[in-house]
């Protein structure tokens, strides 16, 4: 070992000593004559550990890493004079005598012409710096693989979207190819998507569709509003319903199926089926068989009901011709419920059997004190009907005065009430109707040609219950449902035999009397099914025929045996005679007259 | 006997002292443990019946925190570029330290590697990046520290070319 600094005073080199020792760092001299690095002072402790004890004061570079060889090799511009600073090597490690490892670093210098190197070994501070930069690393990497995670999220997000859209596009491609009328609805039940066919038949465009809530983009009636409401809360996968009437300019008519949408179970997807030809045809089919309340489908039927229609659309006074029985009132209540006065009174009036005095009175009403008996102002059934329609049934029965009044009233549109001298104006359609044949009595002189005229122009006539036979199932299932609901009794059919025999009845009573046939026969009837015994002893006694000619001959004379059975049972009470018979009184007491049968 | 100095380069984290390890003392460790400066390991190698030492330099990673001394490139008769394949960053890094190399010391052999093809899965250097990198002249290797996959071919190759007479494909700059 050489003397520190090549300095010669002892306290020099124990001072050299302890400021190595301070230091903890190994210092050799480069000696350019030798080539060797020469050892100054005391090398610490952990120098000898890591290369043993010194054998000389050379540095022994074998024992070295070959870093500090190579390094130490190298040109070093410190050591030429070309750079005042201290040359650092960075950090190297070493492995030490006992299987360990140290971090060393060494420093070149000069001073003066005498070149240094300086070995330290790197200790806690550099632990710190070496943590600090682990942690950063470790950090970069954490946030490397955090990036790697979302991109891989990202990508995978996108596919999964791109191939979303694709399988959308192609669903939707095939909805709009399919022609499949639908609407898909969210949470809310708002829509979120037409389809091509569906803005069709709603007639709107996708923009005013898409968010708006279904009711408002299907208008439905308030009760298939419930309807499909109910269907869309089930919690069936799917449910169908209608038809509905989607109410418009057009009104369509569509049967609806609700699914759930298999990806979302509180979304739907409602279909709807275009059922408007099939309605339509329904309807013309309900209409042939049924129009209002009356009940049938015969070319004789039908014609009326096209009648109906064509007199509903004008304001003319229209004569309802037909047998008692046939439904005069009827026509007359679907004439009113088809026109433009459907939603004005329709008032009926019975003209026969009335005296003068009354049936004016009811018509045209009275002044109080125009009478005896008339304590209070009336206003008569014309003023009633006011804006809708009167209907006067059998009016080939009014008194000659009445018909004067009346004839009045159909030109200049204004009643006077009895007692009163100043006319009041009214708005009242008059639909008359008689079983009369009117010329006939215009010839005897009993009705009014003026007023026949008047009142005839419009005529519908209904034909009796035998011209149109073929009704008579209609007829009588009909009857037979309302009989059973009004008296909550279970008859599903007719027999066969039953239907026949109501088949070859001539119905002189016509429809009512077949009605009344049917209540007679459910109220006595035991099973579910009507047996001959049923029916009303007329007709069980009456033969079956099998030709309406022959019925006919054999009219009169049953006829008449009825009426006179049927006044017995009534012990001579032709009001309920007439009840028991079905027919009204004043085609009983005719039919008396007709018959030459005088009750006593 | 022969000794060549090996440099490991590469960017942080990429395997190269595992790769060091691997192949002085078969041993593999999945705890990261930064390397700071110079850590000199060496192995002896036959090459065609001679005996060579490798002196391996494991330099610390090339990142912002830390940048190569080009003195530590000097007097290298080879070096082995790193890459991590679950890191298409490391490939940038590995481009860049080539051209370090080759202006400190010059052409000399290299072999690279993309190491952790145990995580193949979530590799991020595609085939077409490695073509691009053959094309470019260099012998890509991949490997995986973790599972001793590559790692005595990847020196065996390096310490070949050395010496080897010719110049080996992996010197084209």
């Amino acid at each position: 070992m050489t003397s520190p600094l090549r300095h010669s005073d002892p306290s020099d080199h124990s001072l050299f000593n302890h400021v190595l020792s301070a230091l903890d760092i190994v210092v050799f001299e480069y000696d350019e004559n030798s080539g060797t690095f020469q050892l100054q002072g005391a090398p610490p402790g952990w120098w000898t550990q890591c290369f043993g004890p010194e054998r000389d004061a050379s540095l022994d570079l074998h024992r070295c890493s070959p870093f500090l060889r190579d390094y130490l090799a190298d040109p070093h511009p410190v050591w030429e004079g070309q750079s005042d600073r201290l040359e650092k090597s960075g950090p190297w490690t070493e492995s030490d005598r006992q299987g360990g490892t140290m971090t060393l670093e060494a420093s070149l210098l000069s001073i003066g012409s005498r070149k240094l190197v300086l070995i330290e070994r790197l200790g806690l501070d550099f632990e710190d710096m070496r943590s600090i930069v682990q942690r950063a690393r470790e950090r970069m990497l954490a946030e490397d693989r955090t990036a790697k995670v979302h991109r891989t999220t990202q990508t995978r997000l996108i596919g999964q979207l791109e191939a979303s859209e694709r399988t959308k596009d192609d669903a939707l491609a095939l909805l709009q190819h399919l022609g499949i009328t639908a609407l898909v609805l969210d949470e809310r039940r708002h829509v979120t998507f037409a389809t091509d066919r569906a803005l069709a038949l709603l007639g709107i465009e996708s923009s005013t569709v898409v968010g708006q809530a279904w009711e408002r983009v299907l208008p439905f009636q308030e009760h298939d509003c419930q309807l499909v409401q109910h269907l869309l809360a089930g919690a069936s996968h799917t449910g169908s319903g209608g038809p509905f009437c989607l109410d418009g300019a057009r009104p369509k008519w569509v049967e609806v199926d609700i699914h759930r949408d298999p990806r979302h179970p509180d979304r739907r997807i409602i279909v709807l089926h275009d059922r408007t030809e099939v309605q339509t045809l329904r309807q013309a089919l309900t209409e042939q068989a049924s129009f209002y309340d009356l009940v049938g489908k015969s070319p004789a039927m039908l014609r009326v009901y096209q009648l109906v229609r064509d007199v509903a659309q004008v304001d003319t006074t229209v004569l309802i011709e037909g047998e008692t029985g046939t439904g005069k009132e009827l026509i007359a209540r679907a004439i009113h419920s088809s026109s433009g006065r459907k939603h004005k009174p329709f008032i009926a009036a019975n003209c026969a059997g009335l005296t003068d005095s009354i049936l004016t009175s009811q018509l045209f009403g009275h002044k109080r004190g125009a009478f005896t008996g008339a304590v209070n102002d009336q206003e008569g059934l014309f003023e009633a009907a006011e804006g809708g329609t009167l209907f006067l049934d059998e009016i080939g029965d009014i008194p000659p005065n009445v018909q004067t009044a009346l004839l009045r009233v159909l030109q200049e549109k204004e009643i006077t009430r009895l007692g009163e001298a100043k006319p009041r104006k009214v708005n009242v359609r008059v639909v008359a109707a008689t079983h009369h044949n009117l010329s006939e009595d215009v010839v005897r002189g009993s009705f009014r040609a003026d007023l026949l005229y008047r009142i005839r122009i419009a005529r519908i006539h209904l034909p009796a219950i035998r011209e149109r036979r073929e009704d008579i199932p209609l007829l009588a299932q009909a009857f037979l449902s309302q009989v059973c609901t009004a008296t909550r009794k279970t008859v599903d059919r007719l027999a066969p035999e039953t239907l026949r025999r109501l088949m070859s009845y001539p119905w002189p009573g016509n429809v009512r009397e077949l009605r009344s046939a049917i209540e007679f026969s459910v109220i006595s009837c035991k099973g579910n099914e009507v047996l001959p015994a049923d029916l009303p002893p007329e007709i069980v006694e009456s033969q079956v025929q099998a030709s309406p000619s022959v019925v006919i001959q054999l009219v009169d004379r049953d006829e008449k045996s009825r009426l006179l059975a049927a006044l017995s049972d009534a012990k001579g009470n032709r009001t309920e005679a007439a009840k028991r018979l079905g027919v009204s009184r004043a085609t009983f007491y005719r039919r008396l007259v007709e018959l030459d049968i005088h009750p006593q | 006997m022969m000794q060549k100095k090996i440099c490991m380069l590469g960017g942080f984290a990429v395997g190269k002292t595992s790769l060091v390890r691997r192949f002085v003392t078969n041993v593999f460790s999945d705890h990261y443990q930064t390397t700071i400066g110079v850590t000199v390991e060496k192995k002896c190698v036959t090459v065609d019946n001679r005996e060579l030492t490798l002196i391996l330099w494991d330099l610390y990673g090339e990142d912002e925190f830390q940048h190569v001394r080009e003195s530590y490139l000097r007097g290298s008769s080879g070096y082995i570029l790193v890459m991590d394949g679950t890191r298409r960053a490391t490939l940038d890094t590995a481009l860049v330290l080539q051209q370090t190399v080759v202006k400190a010391v010059g052409a000399v052999p290299f072999v690279s590697i993309i190491n952790k093809s145990d995580l193949r899965s979530d590799w991020e250097i595609d085939e077409a990046a490695i073509e691009q990198l053959r094309e470019r002249g260099w012998t890509v290797l991949i490997g995986s520290a973790k599972l001793g996959q590559g790692v005595e071919e990847l020196f065996g190759r390096l310490a070949t070319q050395m010496m080897s007479p010719s110049p080996p494909p992996g010197m084209c700059p």
